[in-house]
């Protein structure tokens, strides 16, 4: 009885042993184009591997990262990732909470998404350490009063929920394919399977959704607990980071629906892919309407120190910046749109510049709030407003200084092979996605 | 017991022996500076700022300010920064993950992250050192007794430059937390711990007894005698950038020209 496998999985012509395996795995339903992102996504994590393995050789100095710079790629690509994966779970549990039936066929595609980011975002963080013969010390020895032990318990407890709501919503998928070993459901009835399954997603959702809040509002505590930082220290720093987790999220669970339900099936879901869009967009305006709050505190404080924050964001990164505010910005005219969002292309085009204006506000979050040094002092008689005092490397330059006032922080090569490990074991688990979604099955 | 520092600003000439002293009873790698001494207003040591008849060069030497509410021990996830008995921050090298986080919290720029082998940069330097040597021996080979004698000195050379610093190879504090070791291991974070292994001894930290201008003090904040807390009490001090809160104890006494 339970090998009626084959049988049960739309599409299958034949059963040769190989087949068998894929549909086992759920990859039968992959076309060419989709086993060939698979097969990137080994690659990348392969790539990653390796160049994490020479990090660990060589040390961190294959960074581009120094003394007065401490968080660089890393970091970004961390804080992104648990954006994405709480914009997943908000989505997932949304479904839920505020019976938004029409997003139902994705519910499983947008925890799984949730999932596979914060387990990138867990692994991207394990990367970044120096010392990682000593993290048992986190255990052994944590210190409750530092944000990141906040962080590492709260994506714990994501990184448990995420399973759980997967798990929830697969049980039946499962138990028709056979798959997981699935000893306990192969008992039950395909209704009781459902059932469960409906109950208990429902239960996880009603956790998920605080919890997806949570991990990003302690992620951007991290930062905006530091007073020495002047861009950092703000309390809007963590509502701007939820309004930018469900805009970043909710497009990469766009762009991962529309590539999962194909081409063909864009007119089923018509509804549901215009929702997401609408969620962008009205996600982006609030993110929009913190940064100018943020921006008109800044410039019409007018200190010494608003008045460097203000050259470092629109004179020394003021084309960087500029993309932050002006991708974004499309999407978000472009989501607003009644005729884009019914077009895939335009949806695609938009969750792009979303997810990569995302990620430059992760890197923009980096850049003026190392190069801005906490230790500047006024010097009456020198001409500037505040003179900084120079920090020490950590290494002797090629051209024999040893002490700088601004450092060009750029990531090495290495780091971005780097980052392909958890970026690559993140879209090798949105891949598997792509075998969660079934309309036929889902109601 | 709470220990602390008062540097008299109108005595400090800029000489930069407390950094250098530092580094070599400490055994830093090259680039890694724990004490770091600059012209006020101006990133060329050794210049005066200001105009005309309103010039001025006054110096300012920034180690750790060893605060009383340190936003490194705060954000410390494993508390392998930690404040010991006498309110001195250290760091215990074994418990340091290097993630990084207090270089990021502190406002003064004073931690240190080592992102090669230290042992790997002191050798590289010694080995640079020994081919300047070379370059200058070929000139008088037979005079110093040729080539072999030297590559066996050559040796020496790198080994010794990662044996500087205190005597002993390492030095644990109370509850064995290992806070000196001639060379950190890769991938922590380190910094000024006013010369622990001195210090517990009832020594004073290097850059105290180095300097010749007389211009650090050092002792006991918490008894009145001493000879910090009696410059507290008789002068006016300022601390730096103590709108952060970070309540350090290392005190500067303002030069006296900028009142006038």
């Amino acid at each position: 009885m339970s090998r009626r496998t084959t049988s049960h999985v739309k599409g299958a012509q034949q059963v040769s042993s190989q087949g068998k395996i894929l549909s086992k795995l759920g990859l039968r339903t992959l076309t060419p184009a989709k086993r060939a992102l698979l097969a990137l996504s080994l690659a990348m994590c392969a790539i990653g591997f390796i160049a994490w393995m020479y990090q660990l050789d060589h040390g961190l100095a294959v960074t581009g990262m120094r003394n007065s710079f401490t968080w660089g790629l890393y970091i970004a690509i961390f804080a992104f990732m648990v954006g994405a994966a709480a914009g997943g779970m908000i989505v997932s549990s949304s479904i839920y909470l505020f019976k938004l039936d029409v997003l139902k066929p994705f519910a499983r595609i947008a925890s799984l998404s949730a999932f596979a980011c914060i387990l990138g975002a867990g692994l991207m963080i394990i990367l970044d350490l120096g010392s990682i013969n000593h993290i048992v010390n986190i255990l052994t020895s944590a210190n409750f009063r530092s944000p990141l032990v906040w962080d590492i318990c709260v994506i714990t407890g994501y990184l448990i929920i995420t399973a759980l709501s997967v798990i929830f919503q697969m049980l039946p998928s499962w138990k028709r394919r056979g798959i997981f070993g699935s000893a306990v459901i192969q008992v039950w009835s395909e209704q009781k399977t459902v059932d469960f399954s409906a109950t208990w997603s429902r239960r996880v959702a009603l956790v998920g959704l605080p919890f997806a809040v949570l991990i990003h509002t302690v992620t951007a505590l991290i930062f905006a607990t530091q007073a020495a930082r002047e861009w950092w220290h703000t309390a809007i720093l963590p509502p701007d980071f939820i309004a930018m987790a469900v805009a970043s999220g909710s497009a990469l669970v766009l762009m991962v629906c529309m590539v999962a339900s194909g081409k063909q099936r864009l007119e089923d879901h018509r509804l549901a892919f215009a929702l997401m869009a609408r969620m962008v967009a009205g996600a982006l305006t609030v993110h929009f309407f913190f940064t100018a709050i943020e921006l008109l505190m800044n410039i019409w404080t007018g200190s010494a120190e608003t008045t460097e924050l203000m050259h470092l964001l629109f004179v020394e990164y003021g084309p960087f910046y500029s993309s932050e505010l002006v991708l974004p910005l499309i999407a978000l005219m472009m989501f607003f749109n009644k005729r884009i969002v019914q077009k895939r292309a335009g949806l695609f085009i938009g969750s792009i510049l979303v997810i990569v204006g995302a990620f430059v506000h992760r890197m923009m979050l980096l850049y003026p709030g190392f190069n801005m040094f906490p230790l500047s002092l006024n010097v009456p008689a020198a001409a500037q407003d505040a003179w900084t005092v120079p920090i020490a490397i950590g290494e002797i330059q090629p051209d024999g200084s040893v002490f700088t006032s601004f450092w060009h922080y750029l990531p090495t090569s290495v780091e971005y092979c780097v980052v392909l490990l958890p970026l690559g074991l993140t879209l090798f688990i949105l891949l598997y996605a792509n075998t969660a979604y079934n309309p036929k099955r889902d109601t | 017991m709470k220990n602390g520092m008062v540097i008299d600003l109108d005595r400090c000439i800029g000489c930069q022996t407390c950094a250098v002293v530092c580094k070599m009873h400490n055994s830093l790698a090259p680039g890694v500076w724990w004490n770091r001494v600059f012209t006020q207003g101006t990133d060329e040591h050794q210049t005066a700022v200001g105009e005309n008849d309103n010039l001025q060069m006054e110096f300012l030497p920034v180690s750790c300010q060893m605060c009383s509410d340190a936003a490194c021990e705060k954000v410390c996830p494993t508390q392998a920064s930690y404040y010991d008995q006498n309110g001195t921050v250290l760091v215990d090298y074994e418990k340091c993950i290097g993630c990084r986080y207090c270089m990021a919290a502190c406002p003064y720029g004073v931690r240190q992250f080592n992102w090669r082998d230290p042992r790997e940069t002191k050798a590289e330097a010694a080995h640079e050192t020994a081919v300047a040597l070379d370059a200058g021996l070929a000139t008088n080979e037979a005079e110093l007794g040729g080539v072999d004698r030297w590559s066996f000195a050559r040796t020496q050379v790198v080994e010794a430059a990662c044996l500087l610093g205190y005597p002993n190879p390492q030095f644990e504090g109370a509850a064995h937390h290992l806070v000196y070791t001639q060379n950190r291991p890769r991938g922590v974070v380190e910094k000024c711990t006013f010369c622990a292994q001195y210090t517990q001894n009832g020594e004073l930290p290097a850059c105290v007894r180095a300097c010749p201008a007389k211009a650090r003090s050092f002792g006991d904040l918490s008894d009145p005698t001493s000879e910090v807390s009696r410059m507290l009490a008789s002068c006016s001090t300022v601390r730096l950038r103590e709108d952060y809160g970070t309540e350090p104890k290392v005190y500067y006494l303002p030069p006296s020209n900028r009142k006038a």
